[in-house]
């Protein structure tokens, strides 16, 4: 398979976590989302909010080389935090910040296996929504003595239709993205399908090769 | 003279007297149906709740009141508070939440 289209698809695996979710349902709310999908990129993440400007839970993070020659799993826990919120008439805007801690394992270049390496994830998104446009730009960064990567994501979205609180929410975006540390060269640009409802969100694409990716999130 | 102001303490005693039957809610940053679950899901716990109504183009919540049940509107801002959003305005009507509906879905 061609680099691009490897990137591609991780860009597609990743992207609904970096998408319209946020970190923070609302106050005594639960956040599941779940990613499955792609050779590249696996992610679990549970987060419970006791108020509504602060989460912490459980997250599990995989990520693959766009040629396979490395693999980092990092199961870990992580804190949320709503450092700012702008609630306007037709509009909402966010600025969230985060920080966890976990244990990776996984093989460096070269097959080198490694286990119960600590290893620090900080991260960022600002975003801004109306009922018919989505934009955000948010950062990831992961290190640990054996490895760094920083995500870095931008998307914009736009609904073909307003829905409101009781209809089918469907959405079109693009994003584009760079990781770094060796997992891919460049930046990608990922078109995506975005469907909700209720307290269920579902997404995925399908890439040039034909490879399906899936996320689903509920808030609870 | 007297005349008026008995007038005006009947009117008023009729006003005192007249019970709400749904509270509307003008909120800002309501633009998600995905993020603002949580309102519905707090304020459906609270016990004068009978039923909720959220629209996202008229930036309304409204909440059925039970028969002679009231919820004072500190504690309506700070449940939006706590589900992500800030309340404008705070409105009290007798009509019916289907009434409130109705007229929230004429464009």
């Amino acid at each position: 398979m061609r680099p691009f289209i490897r990137a591609a698809w991780l860009a597609i695996a990743v992207a609904p976590i970096a998408a319209h979710a946020k970190p923070i349902a609302f106050q005594d709310g639960w956040t599941a989302m779940a990613e499955y999908g792609t050779d590249t990129m696996r992610e679990a993440q549970v987060f419970y909010a006791p108020r509504y400007w602060w989460s912490g839970g459980l997250s599990a993070t995989k990520i693959i080389a766009d040629d396979g020659r490395f693999e980092r799993e990092m199961p870990g826990a992580q804190l949320n935090y709503l450092v700012k919120r702008w609630n306007l008439p037709a509009a909402q805007g966010n600025f969230f910040v985060w920080g966890g801690l976990a244990s990776a394992r996984g093989f460096d270049t070269g097959g080198e296996r490694f286990s119960a390496v600590f290893t620090q994830k900080l991260g960022a998104q600002l975003d801004y929504e109306t009922r018919s446009v989505y934009a955000s730009a948010k950062t990831d960064w992961f290190h640990s003595s054996r490895f760094t990567h920083r995500v870095d994501t931008v998307q914009l979205g736009f609904a073909p239709y307003e829905h409101d609180y009781d209809e089918l929410a469907f959405w079109f975006l693009v994003q584009a993205r760079r990781i770094n540390g060796g997992v891919m060269a460049g930046t990608e640009w990922v078109p995506m399908v975005r469907l909700f409802k209720g307290n269920f969100w579902i997404e995925g694409g399908v890439n040039r090769d034909r490879r399906a990716q899936l996320m689903v999130m509920m808030n609870f | 003279m007297k005349r008026a102001i008995v007038a005006l303490m009947i009117g008023g005693a009729a006003s005192l007297g007249a019970q709400a039957k749904t509270i509307k809610m003008e909120v800002n940053g309501l633009v998600c149906a995905f993020c603002a679950q949580g309102i519905e899901k707090k304020l459906r716990a609270m016990a004068p709740t009978k039923d909720v109504y959220v629209s996202l183009e008229k930036r309304l919540v409204a909440v059925a009141l039970k028969d002679g049940q009231d919820i004072p509107d500190a504690t309506l801002r700070e449940s939006l508070k706590d589900s992500g959003y800030d309340v404008v305005q705070v409105a009290r009507t007798e009509d019916s939440l289907d009434a409130v509906r109705k007229a929230a879905k004429e464009k």
